[in-house]
């Protein structure tokens, strides 16, 4: 599919377009960058490319091919087609300095997504409505992940950016509900939600234009949880990043662990051994409901149905202590994955562990929806409250079940299965309206769909054999041959040191997060460590989308939506 | 005050005066309620604690104090009394410091009116119920001064919607209780009370099937005047941080502490009193009257947090909707069905 | 142009080696130091000890996640681990009622004011819990985290040290137990070191403006 999408930018643009290559599966196409708006709006109306996944900067000035180009800065764009079941890469090369055209006209999500890239490489955009930075603060001088940037130095935020202006005040109060009597800026107010407000649940900050109770205006900062995690894995070997990966959506970390492997094996071109996928399967599946659990659990509170909070929270505590633990160790950051395979075999009782944790999910399901599934208050409070529709979620990037809610049924799960999930049996949950009682009550039903994937695995039993790749080049030795021989220790020592050598290239390896698509764009140069590593993150364009959202609602609303859409700080900021 | 001040009498002999024995007897009841709501908010913090515990597969407190953290509010209490003062720089500093006593006070005097056993009232006014009706809503004032002089905009918006909330809720408050007035034909808290005894089938609540109702509502309305879930408007923590008592820090905050379970109580009192046949207990002769009060009080209290603790929140418009367009109503409805009940019955005339 | 910049290779001025010892005091021995000094006065003693077994014994904490560690901030007070059993877990929404703040994550370069701010806004006494190896030092962010503060108590002043990434609920627990033993044997005034107001006068007061 997607090479017929290549094949027609071909015919549609000629010469124009600078190159064409296909790598790892990918479809990538380079263009000048005065004609990237021309490509973009082909691609949006001829090729029904309905999504703008991520926009990705990359320095060229110590990349081994590239390097020495004068082009120091290549900016991919990430395009996804849904009705044709397509992805294509577009490149742009530019000099410092040189400003490429902004595509926010076109595409919401690429509003935020380019004002990361400004951010962090200081390519500029023509024509961008806002252009400010947006993961580091406002003070901060410098762009980070440029090559030469000068690491050692910690910079502060002194003071709090403002983020609604006085013009803006004034225009909301013309705007404002015209029908109602005038409407002066002095009877507008401005209020911060956040960066430490218990809706929040982690750092954000929302700066509200309020009328009454009713927002009038918002603006979302984020940031106060960027951990540089793109640099850590700039300086690390390929290994090495996967604690990393932990921590950037820190409530499911197997599963960015299996993701980030699933993309490095896409690059190194390894299969993984059977026993190796299954078991990939439950945990991710597993991770997905403790996600899902406190998401949803987190939510009830934010609305006011506390109780709820623990009947979730035991579950989750109950297959974190039975199952996640005893599988790796560590309750939260699992690091579990390896890449070619896991990084241990499972212990023995494994499977009676999941088995008991199902039933226990299956109970605190059928507690929590008897609490509120026809309560009329919880109905009151999330009925037709920020509600989507399909396209204006795609139009800003939604994936997952924030996307699924709104009746669009794309799960990757399906779409493009990974691991063998085209073998097992489940269904697509997808909701009617796309508001925030849809997005809850969809949590909720793939956590039974997950259960479901996961009694079907564990019902074809886990098949025997190795749980990591045969590859001395990927995989780390038996701890008897790295004692026992000389070749053993050699081999662990190269691994150790230099990191999986991962061929020259790049790819873009997805899965389905339980956010959404969580991506990771890498390239390689060969080294053992990544040349660049930039992660898709599906929190970033959903909130991306939340100041539209919550306009015209109220503060508990804001509030209730917030906590439907799933913002995990450690993967949105990074 | 007739037990409190034939006891004086016992103790002191005739020779007081009747002026000096009316400030002494009102003095020991005004200590005595204060002692009340202390406990109030002493025991039901522990109260809600444990039942939260219980709700939730977990237990509350347990180390502080031995048994199951019996000490848990002493220690809490004195540890607020130990904190730092602090009155923002912005902060209307006269009002800040003025309206936690003004809501603790508006709390304290209504239960000048309560009558906990025959005899043990502070003050048996013939408008007893009207009074408590007036008197308590002295504490919007309170919150509103507090959100106003915080100078914060969470406690202006938690100030605004608790007034507004407070208000309103009155209405259908004191709307419920007005079936039981023309049944009693009287406002006197002891005639309600007296008017109830001999068995379970001659409280209010079972009056009629129009007091039935008025008592649901009553009890609905009184956990939105109390500010406590899911009618929590004032102090959302979710949305409004802490609400109007967001700057108070310290002893100031702990008088809102104190008058939020006083508050509690209050309506819980209130209700036994007006609808569960005060001290009647459920069949035979009145026996420890204030006992039997205080276990239907505290099942009341009890019921709230069980309520608080299951319930999402409403939405602060949805709480004026459900004020105004549905429990004013059926309130009225109430009123209007339980009197052409009486009159059919021949009650009334 | 801002100066402030803190190296986060050597240590910054003022920077005083002795609190790195505070890292691994010994409670019972300073415990014990503590007690024999003032127990000349008996009456003010017992009241001291009474106070603080008021403020050990009811220690709220602020809600303020941040990130990772936030997970098992919320997980210990979840049944299992039930911090509430200690007194401990009344979570207060505004600092203002709080006694503890758990910084619970990274603290970035963006937050640090921020959180300054919060710990200025709770009032005397209070306790600063730095919860998992990010608010202890940095972490796994340490070398290449351009964005990351290198430890909070470059920022406020630190009670107990909770080691781990995260650290379990149980050794929060633990933390919340080693923070009572401290309170438990406070004597005087509550004064901040000065190495914390060096570094803290650093992130300047700026008063909101009026009128918004």
């Amino acid at each position: 599919m997607s090479q017929k999408l290549v094949a027609n930018l071909k015919s549609a643009f000629g010469e124009r377009l600078l190159g064409a290559s296909s790598a790892h599966g990918d479809e990538v196409v380079v263009v000048g960058r005065e004609d990237l708006l021309e490509v973009a709006r082909h691609l949006r109306d001829r090729e029904s490319c309905e999504m703008l996944l991520d926009v990705a900067g990359v320095d060229l000035s110590e990349h081994p091919s590239l390097g020495g180009s004068a082009d120091r800065f290549e900016v991919n764009y990430l395009f996804r087609s849904l009705a044709n079941r397509s992805r294509v890469r577009v490149k742009v090369r530019v000099e410092e300095g040189q400003d490429v055209p902004s595509l926010s006209g076109l595409y919401n999500s690429a509003n935020w997504a380019e004002r990361e890239t400004w951010d962090l490489y200081g390519v500029p955009f023509r024509d961008h409505p806002d252009l400010r930075r947006i993961l580091c603060h406002h003070e901060f001088e410098g762009h980070a992940l440029r090559k030469d940037y000068p690491i050692e130095q910690g910079q502060f935020c002194t003071v709090p950016e403002k983020l609604i202006q006085d013009h803006d005040i004034e225009r909301a109060a013309g705007r404002a509900d015209s029908a109602a009597e005038e409407l002066h800026p002095s009877d507008l107010l401005t209020v911060n939600i956040g960066p430490s407000h218990p809706a929040t649940h982690g750092a954000l900050r929302l700066e509200c234009l309020l009328d009454g109770e009713i927002i009038v205006d918002a603006k979302a900062e984020i940031g106060y949880l960027h951990r540089c995690f793109e640099k850590e894995a700039e300086d690390h070997t390929w290994a090495q990043v996967m604690p990393y990966t932990d921590r950037l959506n820190y409530v499911s970390a197997m599963l960015n662990n299996v993701i980030y492997s699933h993309a490095v094996e896409k690059m190194l071109g390894v299969e993984v051994p059977p026993r190796a996928r299954v078991v990939r399967v439950i945990v991710s599946e597993l991770s997905r409901i403790i996600d899902h659990l406190v998401c949803v659990c987190a939510n009830l509170v934010d609305i006011g149905a506390l109780t709820n909070y623990w009947y979730f929270y035991n579950v989750r505590e109950s297959i974190y202590y039975d199952v996640i633990e005893p599988l790796c160790g560590s309750r939260l950051t699992t690091n579990y994955s390896r890449i070619g395979g896991l990084a241990h075999d499972v212990f023995e009782g494994f499977e009676q562990a999941v088995e008991r944790n199902l039933e226990k999910l299956a109970t605190a399901i059928t507690e929590v929806t008897g609490l509120i599934a026809r309560n009329r208050i919880f109905l009151d409070r999330t009925v037709g409250v920020g509600p989507m529709t399909t396209a204006q979620a795609l139009d800003w990037g939604f994936t997952g079940p924030c996307l699924r809610a709104t009746g669009c049924d794309y799960d990757i799960r399906k779409d493009a299965p990974y691991l063998g999930y085209e073998t097992y049996d489940f269904d697509i949950v997808v909701g009617t309206a796309g508001d925030t009682r849809d997005r809850i009550m969809c949590r909720v039903e793939e956590m039974t769909q997950s259960a479901r994937i996961i009694r079907q695995a564990l019902q074809r039993g886990l098949p025997t054999g190795p749980i990591v790749v045969d590859d001395p080049a990927i995989s780390l030795p038996p701890k008897e041959q790295v004692y026992g021989s000389i070749e053993g220790v050699m081999n662990q020592f190269k691994l150790i040191m230099e990191g999986t050598k991962v061929p020259a290239g790049e790819a873009y390896g997805f899965g389905e997060g339980a956010n959404g698509e969580l991506g990771f764009f890498c390239v390689s140069d060969g080294s053992g460590q990544p040349y660049r590593m930039k992660v898709r993150p599906p929190c970033f364009p959903i909130f991306s989308a939340y100041p539209e959202m919550v306009k015209g609602l109220m503060i508990p609303d804001a509030v209730a939506i917030l906590g439907s859409i799933n913002i995990i700080a450690g993967e949105l900021d990074r | 005050m007739e037990s409190i001040t034939g006891l004086l009498t016992k103790i002191f002999g005739d020779g007081m005066s009747p002026m000096a024995l009316l400030i002494s007897g009102g003095l020991t009841m005004a200590l005595i309620m204060s002692l009340v709501m202390a406990m109030c908010a002493i025991v039901f913090t522990w109260m809600e604690r444990k039942v939260a515990g219980f709700l939730q597969s977990r237990y509350g407190p347990m180390r502080v104090g031995g048994f199951h953290g019996v000490l848990q509010p002493v220690a809490d209490m004195l540890k607020i009394l130990g904190k730092e003062d602090i009155i923002p720089d912005e902060a209307d500093k006269a009002l800040f410091m003025l309206s936690p006593f003004v809501i603790f006070i508006g709390s304290l005097m209504a239960w000048a009116a309560i009558p906990f056993a025959p005899g043990f009232i502070a003050s048996n006014l013939d408008l007893g119920l009207f009074y408590i009706f007036a008197v308590s809503s002295a504490a919007p004032a309170g919150i509103l001064m507090a959100g106003w002089a915080s100078n914060n905009k969470w406690a202006l918006y938690g100030a605004a919607r608790g007034a507004a909330q407070m208000v309103s809720y009155e209405i259908p408050l004191a709307l419920a209780a007005i079936p039981v007035v023309m049944a009693t034909g009287s406002l006197n808290m002891n005639a309600i009370v007296d008017a109830q005894g001999g068995g379970v089938l001659n409280w209010y609540i079972v009056h009629d099937p129009f007091l039935f109702l008025a008592f649901c509502l009553y009890f609905i309305a009184s956990i939105a005047e109390v500010n406590r879930g899911p009618f929590d408007m004032p102090e959302t923590e979710s949305e409004l941080v802490a609400g109007y008592h967001t700057e108070y820090t310290g002893m100031r905050f702990a008088f809102f502490f104190l008058a939020e379970y006083a508050n509690l109580f209050l309506v819980s009192c209130i209700a036994t009193a007006v609808f569960l046949g005060g001290w009647h207990p459920i069949a035979g002769p009145v026996f420890l009257p204030g006992l039997v009060f205080l276990i239907k009080a505290v099942i009341l209290v009890f019921l709230q947090m069980l309520v608080r603790w299951t319930l999402p929140r409403l939405r602060v418009d949805q709480l004026m909707h459900t004020c105004w367009k549905v429990m004013v109503p059926l309130t009225l409805l109430c009123v209007l069905g339980s009197g052409i009940w009486m009159m059919v019955s021949g009650e009334l005339l | 142009m801002k100066k402030d910049y803190v190296e986060s290779t050597t240590p910054p001025e003022g920077y005083d080696p002795q609190r790195e010892q505070m890292l691994d005091f010994k409670v019972e021995e300073d415990l014990d130091k503590l007690c024999e000094t003032d127990s000349k006065n008996f009456i003010l003693t017992t009241v001291d000890e009474l106070f603080n077994w008021a403020r050990l014994s009811s220690v709220w904490p602020v809600t303020f996640g941040l990130a990772c560690c936030a997970i098992e901030m919320m997980a210990a007070s979840a049944t299992r681990y039930d911090i509430d059993r200690f007194g401990a877990g009344a979570f207060r929404a505004t600092p203002r009622q709080a006694d503890l703040m758990i910084v619970s994550g990274t603290v970035t370069a963006k937050m640090a004011s921020r959180l300054k701010r919060i710990y200025d806004q709770m009032p005397e006494p209070k306790w600063v819990v730095a919860m998992g190896s990010c608010a202890i030092g940095g972490g796994p962010y340490f070398k290449y985290g351009y964005h990351v503060v290198k430890g909070v108590d470059f920022i406020v002043p630190v009670d107990v040290y909770i080691p781990g990434c995260p650290p379990r609920p149980e050794v929060l627990l633990d933390g919340l137990m080693r923070l009572q033993d401290k309170i438990r044997g406070r004597k005087g005034k509550f004064v901040q070191p000065k190495w914390v107001q060096d570094y803290a006068s650093k992130i300047p007061y700026v008063k909101p403006e009026k009128g918004r």
